[in-house]
């Protein structure tokens, strides 16, 4: 399937000069940088990036490595999380010359996400790759507070990226929009970024769902999108107490301190019992709570008795809270249900799937429902394997071009043109 | 298939009966169907019965023999399932029953198809609708399960049950189409329409459809069809779950349901399916344990209001019994 680049990775800035605002560090790091390669010795061996996230910190060092002609090899922590594979990679490449003869940058990215019980030995690694480097290391952390990350913050050169300024968010957006032949409205673009709290990188998604979705990008269409956002804004903290509650009313407590609907913080909580239980028996107890919680739900919506909404806290907080084994704090980051993306960035292909539901149902006698479950997925194969039939039917039923390319994804093409040829000829 | 012609139907709207004499199976239900067309004259109905054995086509058949080829102009078409609520139902059989009734016959027609999955309090209402304008109007009501119907409507109609088709009535009807439209055939795969759409005439109709859509009507084709038709994803996320991957499982479940458009209850079936079916190879004992579960999952799905939810109970439950039995 033909999957476009997301603009966030499409529109990285090719050098430093590209880099949004963030002048000091960008002059520390190069001062540094200058200097390693210089062979001059140095107090610090490697640098630690911190900042919110969102605000550059990979861009920068990619930015940095094409500047200074170096090969930036590249480690994300999601990626290789055991010590072994940390030695392996960070090693091999830290001893050895450069592939091509040119010098290189080591970039370990998002080290705060290594804490946590499966990267034990993962800063120690770390450390052991800091001492034996030959080749400058750079590190990014949301954030390097942490215990775990004490030993890394002395032996590391401390560089901090900021927040950015709404101001600068909607230049870079008003740029893409231009590179995108987007229209996009002023006031559009001044609530995304203030929403983005100085996230380059969430405005710069927000600005491609709604800029892919619409063509253009209008302050209506924002704030259908932000209406949405703004409610869950703050559940991270209640979902923190939640989680980590070693009693059944602090459960309770935190699910009531909430400040957003119960019905999103079950969303909410769908989203991140996976996230913080990994015992499959966990995982499976709290779902099982919350499913509990969501037939409460269910019946108050059909008897009004507003009465039952206490079971559904009861099994929403203490009864998922509680699925766990064994209490130990921990942290996990929480973030925002990729269900309400999936469903924003898909609503114009629902819409579609209802419109080609109108065409056909009727004429078959069957609701627009059963039409969706039992015919579409025939369809589907018609569409996709034989371009004149499918052609034919389009004819038959009035199908659009745009429900055309729904349906047949690739080889919508060969469908329109018999289509053409055919209407000429009638 | 023709190429002169530059339009194609769906075989479903093309070859379904207009005319009760068109009808090949049910005969029963269609000799009785009749006497309301001879009298003009005709209680409320109940259609109740499996689905793809002719309901809805043998309700439309009726009011055309009893109005003609207009027909659709004296009928009002509502579908359960697509209208919001018993409030939209209500304004629009008032309007309805409020025109004056012209012609022969002295009353109009609501048909009301899926009828079962209005909840209980809505058929309530539905009663009182029957009730008030059964001067001149007659409901015919259509449904899966006439369990779900409430008591006091089904006295009200005169309840038609139709049976699942039979293999000769499926086999002989594809047989007749295939050979109006000059589609290349193995008697074999007819039998095998016949088996995997247990008995629903629109199933095997758009199998036998897009199976000569592909080339020709084999048995090869046919699983093709088949196999094409169910989204590869409903077993990936099975085999994911069972695995221990729950966010995997997770994310294929949401691309069915927000992709695809299916709901929890299309998933939960289509996962019945598979668990029984031969591409799983799962133990036995593990497929009654799963089966037990997707049973009240299915259920709870009805009772509550958040269907992703209910099937991560179930993808999480998976991902547990995946591990107790070392599927992998």
């Amino acid at each position: 399937m033909d999957k476009k680049l997301p603009w966030t990775i499409k529109y990285r800035p090719r050098s430093l000069s590209e880099v949004v605002d963030q002048e000091s560090a960008k002059n520390e790091l190069l001062s540094w940088i200058k200097q390693w390669l210089s062979g001059k010795p140095l107090d610090k061996k490697a640098v630690l990036l911190y900042g919110p996230a969102g605000c550059g910190k990979t861009s920068l060092v990619e930015a940095l490595a094409r500047d200074m002609g170096l090969e930036l090899v590249e480690m994300n922590a999601s990626d290789f999380r055991r010590r072994e594979d940390i030695e392996r990679i960070a090693l091999a490449s830290s001893l050895q010359r450069s592939l091509f003869g040119k010098g290189k940058v080591i970039l370990l990215d998002e080290i705060d996400g290594l804490s946590g019980m499966a990267d034990k030995g993962g800063a120690e690694a770390i450390l052991q790759l800091i001492e034996g480097t030959k080749w400058p290391i750079i590190m990014t952390a949301n954030n390097p507070w942490t215990h775990d990350l004490k030993p890394l913050r002395d032996l590391a050169r401390m560089i901090e990226v900021r927040r950015l300024r709404n101001t600068d968010v909607v230049v870079a957006l008003k740029k893409i929009c231009g590179l995108e032949k987007i229209y996009c409205e002023d006031d559009a673009l001044k609530v995304i970024a203030d929403r983005s709290e100085g996230d380059l990188r969430s405005a710069i998604n927000d600005l491609q769902a709604i800029g892919e979705a619409y063509g253009k990008v209008a302050v209506s269409l924002v704030e259908a999108m932000t209406a949405y956002r703004n409610r869950e804004y703050a559940p991270f903290e209640a979902l923190r107490n939640l989680f980590n509650s070693r009693y059944a009313w602090m459960a309770r407590n935190a699910l009531l301190q909430s400040n957003i609907d119960y019905e999103q913080m079950l969303l909410w909580i769908n989203e991140h019992i996976p996230t913080y239980f990994s015992d499959p028996e966990e995982v499976w107890r709290a779902y099982e709570a919350l499913s509990r919680a969501d037939v409460y739900r269910g019946r108050i919506v059909k008897t009004g008795n507003w009465d039952l909404l206490t079971y559904v806290m009861d099994m929403a907080g203490p009864g998922v809270a509680l699925s766990r084994k064994i209490t130990k704090f921990h942290w996990v980051k929480f973030t925002r249900p990729e269900r309400f993306d999936l469903v924003f960035k898909s609503r114009r292909a629902r819409e579609l799937r209802t419109a080609i539901a109108e065409a056909f149902s009727n004429r078959l006698l069957m609701s627009k429902r059963s039409f969706t479950a039992e015919v579409l997925p025939y369809l589907y194969i018609v569409f996709q394997n034989n371009p004149e039939y499918a052609a034919k039917i389009s004819m038959a039923y009035g199908l659009t071009n745009e429900m055309i390319s729904f349906l047949a994804g690739p080889r919508a093409r060969e469908i329109m043109s018999y289509v053409k040829k055919y209407s000429r000829r009638s | 298939m023709s190429t002169a012609q530059e339009y194609e139907l769906l075989w479903a709207e093309k070859y379904r009966p207009r005319t009760l004499d068109e009808i090949v199976n049910q005969r029963d239900t269609v000799i009785r169907l009749r006497k309301f067309v001879e009298e003009k004259n005709m209680p409320h109905l109940l259609f109740a019965g499996p689905p793809g054995t002719g309901k809805t086509t043998a309700a439309h058949c009726l009011a055309h023999d009893l109005y003609g080829d207009n027909y659709r102009a004296y009928i009002l078409e509502l579908n359960a399932s697509d209208e919001r609520g018993i409030e939209v139902i209500r304004s629009k059989v008032k309007e309805f029953a409020r025109s004056i009734v012209s012609g022969e016959v002295p009353f109009k027609i609501v048909l009301l198809d899926e009828a079962d999955n209005m909840t209980p309090d809505a058929q309530q209402a539905l009663r009182r609708l029957m009730e008030l304008f059964t001067i001149n109007t007659r409901f015919i009501l259509i449904a899966n399960y006439p369990s779900k119907i409430i008591e006091p409507i089904q006295s009200r109609c005169a309840v038609f049950r139709f049976t699942s088709l039979s293999k000769d009535d499926v086999v002989s009807r594809l047989k007749w189409i295939a050979e109006k439209e000059g589609v290349e055939l193995e008697d074999e795969a007819l039998e095998v329409i016949y088996e995997l759409s247990e008995g629903d005439m629109r199933r095997a109709i758009n199998v036998l459809q897009a199976s000569s859509a592909l080339g020709k009507v084999t048995v090869e084709y046919v699983y093709r069809v088949v196999g094409l038709a169910h989204p590869r994803e409903v077993r990936e996320m099975v085999k994911s779950a069972l695995a221990g991957d729950f966010t995997g499982a997770r994310g294929r479940l949401r691309e069915l349901m927000i992709s695809y458009g299916l709901s929890g209850l299309d998933v939960i079936k289509q996962v019945h399916r598979e668990i029984f079916g031969a591409e799983l190879k799962l133990p036995e004992e593990l497929k009654v344990l799963i089966a037990d579960y997707a049973g009240e999952i299915q259920y709870r799905l009805t009772e509550g209001s958040d269907d992703e939810i209910q099937l991560n109970a179930f993808l999480a439950r998976l991902a547990l019994l995946g591990k107790k039995f070392k599927v992998s």
